[in-house]
């Protein structure tokens, strides 16, 4: 899976600890998640499509290996 | 009670037992008792005319140390804290299942090149928590420094 959040997140102009905080994880796994080393969960993702106002296909795309 | 509302009841009572942890300031409680009883173990081979009793009062303890470690949650608990905690125990699990296996066959073969006399020894109840709890700690923070 592929997502494009560090591009969502600088439109908002915040930071990975900010959104972190918004969302209540560690910044650790904010960065995890945009290297695409990590696979939120579904709350995760709604939270994220939460704070970014937009529906969670916007940002999480599918790869050719999933 | 039907079927069902037992399926349930186990369900819950299986979801809180698998989500119950302590607090983050255990973690430091759990690493004290486990060095304490450590450096007394080490104490203890040069001490001559040890009472039986204080041995395997140490082993308790430093096992019930790492295991408070173990349960210790971190600043942060979320979910990615979560799945690495899942796959350290899960990796912990294995290592000690083969640690148990082998080490007595180790042993054994040890003990076949430096004397003819040899013994099928099992490994004790202590050597294998000690080593499935020290892998699990060893795992998961190697995990989390890599996330």
């Amino acid at each position: 899976m592929e997502n494009t959040i560090h591009v969502e997140r600088a439109i908002l102009k915040l930071t990975q600890d900010e959104l972190s905080k918004k969302i209540g994880v560690s910044r650790q796994t904010i960065n995890s998640i945009e290297a695409n080393r990590y696979v939120p969960s579904t709350v995760l993702a709604l939270k994220l499509s939460e704070v970014f106002g937009k529906p969670v296909n916007d940002f999480f795309t599918l790869s050719l290996d999933d | 009670m039907n079927l069902q509302k037992i399926q349930e009841c186990e369900r819950t009572k299986l979801e809180q037992l698998s989500r119950f942890q302590l607090p983050n300031t255990f973690k430091k409680v759990g690493y004290t008792l486990t060095f304490s009883a450590f450096i007394g173990l080490i104490i203890l081979k040069t001490v001559e005319g040890e009472p039986e009793w204080m041995r395997p009062i140490l082993r308790y303890l430093m096992i019930i140390g790492i295991l408070i470690v173990s349960l210790s949650k971190e600043k942060v608990e979320d979910e990615m804290i979560k799945d690495l905690r899942s796959k350290s125990y899960a990796l912990a699990f294995i290592m000690g299942v083969v640690y148990l296996v082998l080490l007595p066959v180790i042993g054994y073969f040890i003990d076949y090149l430096r004397t003819s006399d040899t013994v099928l020894k099992e490994a004790n109840f202590f050597e294998g928590l000690l080593s499935m709890l020290f892998v699990q700690i060893v795992f998961f923070e190697v995990l989390k420094r890599n996330r």
